[in-house]
């Protein structure tokens, strides 16, 4: 039923393991079985970003913290690394974790200003906070170009070890693969979080916070540490995206879709989950952008809507939480 | 020697006085029964105690430090645990993990579990007798062994002051019998307690000493049946005109 009460089965649960196994083998795999199929990859390259994002999204929801706002850290770390990289000309393996600094940064004022809300004041509160960031952004014409956008942002960077080096922004095969790398790091990273106590504390936080503080759990330093870790990674996740696209504005790094993303496949996949919103966003996205897209041009997106209001009805833990109970 | 301190501890709601010059003290290896009709401010002392509320005015002193403005995790890490009128289990949680946050929390932070944490947690579930639910999401239990829960877990922040909130309240006799039983248990292993007992079916038994509040004000204190013999705290539980009839 629980991520801990299910830790057991899970290291037990040989199809687990296999799944798991063949899941990743299946990614690695990809570009030699779709052919090097460019849209293909880059389908799948944007769908491990936005696991990336939902993985981000639920260091924080994993403390019952619900975020309509992570849009604002996205933004933040898109505008960051390519400013930087753009007016400074900093390559981008250091403007892209400077980047996520920026997001902490701006975690940091939200966190003390919002963490003392709870449930739907909370979530409208982070709702309200895009704002500012968005707005300061469409008008700070002399450094963003507001409205405008910035455009010919350099790709991902070229990792050079003595002569042998990979340029991840020439081929979208090798940027596919930067992404999957990070993503693949950041679930270990999240799989640390949730296994250390520091897992126990937001979980404790989450159930029951009156008898978590009671039993001497810090509640506002943990649910502060839990939303700047979420703030800097969706940071990380949106500089990479500035460099992938190479074109960002406002209107699309602060908007709506990043903030509603990663927290419907959060929800889809299982908020109590480590895996759950990762494997969301690798089956919804694709889902979407190979079947529905064409489709409905128009209204694809109403698949999320169906999706998340079909979980929330009949799977409230998620369809990964509830394959893990069946199994 | 004197573990827990009150001196003159007031507490206002929006001009509604809960609690007002309450001095007591609680000594080390005693246990304090704490008695009083509905609304008499027995649970809004527990919350002053461990720090939910800040008292109006007044002072609370705990092996004679001031912690008065201390935060509750700040006061359980200090040494003062307690459970919950209507127990608050972490429901997803297994009973054995609910008692290992208390394990792991309640005196510090240590970011693995060792196994040596798991084997505390378990004896203490052996100790309330739910043992054998350590598996079992703590949601699922009954509101008796919830209770018993609520106690394991407060326990396994090792405190040496331990306030109970109507722990016995609705048990049948058997289960105060066993709850009496528990909490002499407790006391063997060097805890004080507080305990309140609204319906007085355990503090008489247990208690070396009861503290009797009314409409938020001290209106005894003493030795139980002491306690019980006085007028304004028969007056309080049983009404005026049961004393005129006795008169």
């Amino acid at each position: 039923m629980t991520y801990f009460a299910a830790k057991n089965r899970i290291n037990g649960s040989k199809t687990y393991v296999v799944g798991f196994v063949l899941g990743l083998l299946a990614l690695i795999t990809l570009p030699i079985i779709v052919h090097f199929n460019d849209y293909i990859l880059q389908v799948f390259t944007h769908a491990l970003l936005l696991a990336s994002l939902a993985l981000a999204w639920n260091l924080l929801g994993v403390s019952g913290s619900i975020s309509l706002g992570h849009a604002a850290f996205f933004g933040v770390g898109a505008y960051a690394s390519a400013l930087l990289s753009l007016e400074q000309g900093l390559s981008p393996w250091l403007t892209i974790p400077i980047a996520g600094l920026f997001a902490t940064g701006l975690g940091l004022i939200i966190g003390l200003i919002c963490l003392r809300l709870r449930g739907a004041y909370f979530a409208l509160a982070t709702l309200a906070f895009v704002e500012i960031p968005r707005v300061i952004t469409d008008n700070w014409d002399a450094l963003t170009k507001g409205s405008l956008g910035l455009v010919g942002i350099s790709g991902l960077p070229t990792l050079r070890m003595g002569d042998w080096h990979v340029d991840f922004g020439s081929s979208i095969t090798a940027s596919y693969y930067l992404v999957f790398v990070y993503s693949f790091v950041l679930l270990g990273l999240v799989t640390f979080v949730f296994r250390s106590n520091m897992g126990l504390a937001l979980q404790a936080i989450r159930e029951e916070e009156i008898a978590a503080e009671s039993v001497g759990i810090h509640v506002n330093r943990y649910r502060l540490l839990s939303l700047l870790m979420s703030a800097f990674f969706t940071g990380v996740s949106g500089a990479c995206y500035a460099h992938l696209v190479r074109y960002i504005e406002p209107g699309l790094v602060y908007g709506l879709h990043f903030s509603a993303i990663p927290m419907i496949f959060a929800i889809c996949g299982g908020r109590f989950t480590i895996l759950g919103p990762a494997v969301a966003a690798l089956v919804l996205y694709p889902v979407d952008q190979f079947i529905f897209h064409p489709l409905l041009p128009a209204g694809h997106e109403f698949l999320y809507g169906g999706v998340l209001i079909l979980t929330v009805l009949f799977m409230p833990n998620g369809f990964w939480g509830k394959l893990r109970n069946a199994s | 020697m004197i573990l827990l301190q009150l001196k003159s501890l007031n507490k206002t709601f929006n001009n509604f006085c809960a609690l007002s010059n309450i001095d007591f003290s609680v000594s080390e290896g005693e246990i304090v029964g704490l008695v009083g009709p509905n609304g008499a401010g027995k649970t809004t002392l527990f919350n002053l105690i461990c720090g939910r509320y800040r008292p109006s005015s007044g002072n609370i002193l705990f092996k004679d430090i001031d912690i008065t403005d201390f935060k509750p995790h700040a006061i359980c890490r200090l040494g003062i645990s307690r459970t919950f009128q209507s127990s608050r289990p972490f429901p997803r949680m297994s009973t054995l993990q609910n008692v290992l946050v208390g394990h792991i929390f309640g005196k510090g932070f240590s970011l693995h579990t060792r196994p040596e944490d798991s084997d505390m947690a378990r004896e203490l579930l052996e100790i309330v007798g739910i043992d054998h639910k350590a598996d079992t999401p703590a949601g699922q239990l009954t509101l008796s062994e919830q209770r018993r829960l609520d106690l394991a877990r407060a326990l396994a922040t090792r405190p040496k002051l331990l306030l109970l909130d109507e722990v016995a309240a609705g048990f049948s006799p058997v289960l105060v019998k066993q709850a009496i039983e528990l909490i002499n248990r407790v006391r063997e292993r060097g805890v004080s307690l507080l305990i309140i007992d609204h319906f007085l079916n355990l503090s008489l038994k247990v208690s070396d000493r009861l503290l009797a509040l009314d409409h938020g004000e001290k209106i005894a204190e003493g030795p139980p049946h002491m306690v019980m013999r006085n007028r304004d705290v028969l007056q309080a539980y049983l009404g005026l005109r049961h004393q005129d009839e006795n008169d």
